[in-house]
């Protein structure tokens, strides 16, 4: 009997509580895909959120209206903390903020340049928050970034996502930058990103404001932008210090062996003015450190394999001697390269943006525990030589140019 | 005897196996590298390397009186009432240790997952779960884990495996910076967890072969110390020394997933891992202390002691901290040393000897 009622008992709590705590139903839930920080002139935190609005989002491959409407709904609030701010949107917002599906973290410039350490702890410590998502520093205020549409995406955060993993630039995600931050051996870089004119809008929604342009150039403020990658931002420590346009950047990928997808052109050797570009491959680069109690050192190794895919001069491929100088010519374009953005580092920032510090540390580990604390130091004076071999393996679809 | 059921060697390994690495794969790793830096994976070799004397004076102890569990012998090795108050200290850890488990295992499902459910209502739903599970007797909790262990082994070999694309092997060079001090130090942690193997005392005798005991615990100390070697190489080759700061590193580790865009978010994994390891060895600390009592007070039965043990351990799993930088601090600063110094290694030594001296098999005479 008393085995019945208890079983009467389960059961009936079953119906009562059926999961129900804390749940989160999707319909009640603001899934933010993008957030911005900025600092407010009294130093408070000025939070901007990308809402995705759900009904944007549903079904169906053809939605003729979709372009007539906003993706996303973006919204700011100030607080004290990023906590402070997002409660303080909780009162505007009618569902619940979710931080799960964020794709991007944008600081603005202002912000970064009195320091990132602060702004980027509550995403680290939320367990909402992800360690992958993508952070970036905007031109200006991140809220006027985050103020856009993708003409191809659902909401230009999901755009920039991809942007940033695809295109000439460094991701970092906040895992990455925690690392950085973390580690002696580097300073900080993030993908330094803007609003520029990007073709007609394409529907009544998409017009923007390119903040700079205001009053200015009226035309510019009736177009279509989207987010552009336009460089890095360079962090001494956890403070924006500069930026690299996008020819460092590439130097940049070179020197952290990341390279990618991307192309080089070089002038032609045999015509003067005509120029030919070759597709990258395959790009490797090797970093050794050397110290001799006083100085160090650093032979920097770039192999680099490419396809020849456009050339506006007609030398003949097939003649070896022409082909060795293309590539010649190519090796020294990336030496250029290298050798641009090292002198910034060393020379006009004075800082260690390429983890040479880390490679360092792995061959020297007794020295550097004297050395790791005025690391930048030693980098601004250390020696680089730049060893570049090039190849170019294939030429497209044309061996020799006849028409 | 009290325990009527019997263990095969396979599920004696596979007991001790669980009993140790799941509640170690959660904060040890963090409290490793805050010593070790990069050299972590040297600290957990060394420990289990130094938790081997440890599993050694154990089986040596139990050897030397088949059929009976620390408690038991005590009182061939001390007289009568040295023995009850050491048997009663010994019981004191394991109550204390058990509830430390059990607020470690509400602790992190509320951090990472239930932020807004009570922590005392998966406090309640182990404990209760394994309060059955003991009316079932030994025999039920070592199937039991026979079937959970597999899973958690493949769970975490799936996550250490697929966060392969963010790991670089660089980020362990390099090799032994941390000073042999370091090193050490950062054993401490791991070889407490480690020296849990000292509670394999209590279920020797209900083994099918006793005369494996030593080779079930080598075995085991094998096995642990190669799966925690693994976990803490996996997470400093994804994160570097930035482990340090984590509370939970593996499930920082889990959330690095992306495969494609369509392999991600796989933090249900290490819930179902913490909630199946977390479930055998809480329970498994829980059936010692209620066997041990039972044996402690000389009852025919230690089944009636059940359900009070449990609500001692409730309140005191509620009391025994008052936050989780509290438990953390107390586990890596203090737990480490007392539990090394006096109950896995200290004590048993103390009694080894005594025995030795005083004649094989305590006989006292």
């Amino acid at each position: 009997m008393i085995k019945k009622i208890i079983c009467l008992l389960l059961v009936l709590s079953l119906v009562l509580q059926g999961g129900c705590w804390s749940r989160k139903e999707l319909s009640d839930l603001a899934i933010i895909m993008a957030a911005g920080i900025d600092r407010t002139p009294d130093g408070n935190i000025r939070l901007t959120v990308q809402i995705a609005r759900p009904r944007a989002f549903g079904g169906g491959t053809v939605r003729p209206s979709a372009a007539q409407e906003n993706n996303a709904w973006v919204l700011s609030q100030t607080g004290e903390t990023v906590l402070d701010a997002e409660r303080e949107l909780e009162k505007k917002v009618s569902r619940k903020i979710y931080w799960g599906h964020m794709v991007i973290l944008v600081l603005g410039q202002e912000a970064a340049r009195e320091g990132i350490r602060s702004l980027i702890n509550f995403f680290s410590r939320s367990p909402n928050a992800r360690e992958t998502l993508w952070v970036l520093v905007a031109r200006g205020k991140a809220e006027d970034l985050l103020n856009s549409h993708s003409q191809l995406e659902n909401t230009s955060a999901q755009s920039t996502g991809s942007v940033l993993r695809d295109a000439v630039g460094v991701p970092v995600m906040l895992k990455d930058l925690i690392m950085m931050l973390a580690s002696k051996g580097t300073n900080p870089t993030l993908p330094f990103l803007e609003l520029t004119a990007s073709g007609a809008p394409q529907g009544p929604g998409m017009k923007e404001n390119i903040p700079e342009a205001k009053n200015k150039q009226q035309k510019v403020t009736e177009t279509h932008a989207e987010i552009t990658l336009t460089g890095t931002g360079v962090f001494k420590d956890d403070r924006l210090v500069g930026q690299l346009d996008v020819p460092d950047t590439r130097g940049l990928l070179w020197l952290t062996n990341k390279i990618g997808p991307g192309e080089i052109t070089i002038p032609s050797p045999a015509e003067p003015g005509k120029k030919i570009s070759v597709n990258i491959t395959r790009g490797k680069t090797k970093i050794e450190p050397f110290y001799d109690g006083q100085n160090a050192r650093f032979e920097i190794k770039i192999t680099m394999e490419g396809d020849l895919w456009e050339q506006q001069s007609t030398e003949d491929l097939t003649d070896p001697k022409i082909f060795a100088a293309i590539e010649k010519r190519m090796a020294q374009r990336i030496e250029q390269r290298v050798r641009s953005v090292l002198d910034k580092a060393q020379f006009d920032y004075g800082l260690d943006i390429f983890a040479f510090g880390e490679s360092f540390h792995r061959k020297y580990k007794k020295e550097w525990a004297a050395l790791k604390d005025r690391w930048d130091e030693v980098f601004a004076n250390a020696d680089i030589n730049i060893a570049v071999e090039a190849h170019i393996r294939r030429t497209g679809l044309t061996t020799k140019r006849i028409f | 005897m009290l325990e009527k059921g019997k263990i095969d060697s396979r599920q004696a390994v596979f007991l001790n196996i669980t009993m140790i690495i799941a509640t170690a794969l959660l904060v040890v790793p963090a409290m490793t590298t805050a010593h070790a830096n990069q050299d972590a994976w040297l600290s957990s070799v060394l420990a289990a390397l130094l938790v081997l004397p440890i599993a050694w004076i154990t089986v040596k102890l139990s050897s030397l009186f088949p059929g009976k569990t620390i408690i038991e012998y005590l009182e061939e090795i001390l007289g009568r009432w040295p023995a009850k108050v050491i048997g009663f200290l010994y019981l004191f850890w394991f109550v204390h240790i058990c509830s430390l488990m059990i607020r470690e295992y509400g602790d992190f499902i509320v951090t990472a997952f239930m932020p807004e459910t009570p922590l005392i209502v998966f406090h309640i739903v182990v404990v209760t779960i394994g309060a059955y599970t003991i009316k079932q007797g030994l025999e039920v909790l070592a199937r039991t884990n026979q079937i959970f262990l597999p899973l958690i082994l493949f769970s975490l070999v799936m996550i250490m495996s697929l966060a392969t694309p963010e790991k670089d092997l660089n980020r362990l060079l390099p090799v032994l910076e941390a000073s042999c001090v370091d090193i050490f130090k950062g054993s401490l942690a791991p070889l407490a967890w480690f020296g849990e193997i000292s509670t394999f005392t209590m279920i020797i005798p209900f083994l099918k072969k006793p005369t494996e005991a030593w080779r079930i615990a080598f075995i085991s100390i094998l096995l642990v110390g190669f799966i925690f070697t693994l976990l803490v190489i996996g997470i400093v080759t994804t994160f570097g020394p930035s482990v340090a700061a984590m509370t939970y590193p593996v499930l920082n580790e889990t959330r690095v997933i992306n495969i494609a865009k369509v392999i991600e978010r796989m933090d249900p994994v290490i819930m179902s891992v913490w909630v199946m390891g977390g479930f055998v060895k809480i329970t498994f600390f829980y059936y010692v202390i209620v066997l041990g009592s039972a044996q402690w007070l000389k009852l025919s039965e230690y089944r009636p002691l059940t359900m009070p043990v449990g609500i001692i351990l409730l309140a005191l799993s509620m009391a025994i901290a008052d936050n989780l930088l509290e438990s953390i601090h107390f586990l890596a600063n203090v737990w480490v040393f007392y539990a090394i110094s006096t109950f896995e290694l200290g004590i048993p030594l103390v009694l080894l000897i005594i025995a030795v001296i005083r004649g094989r098999g305590g006989n006292n005479n």
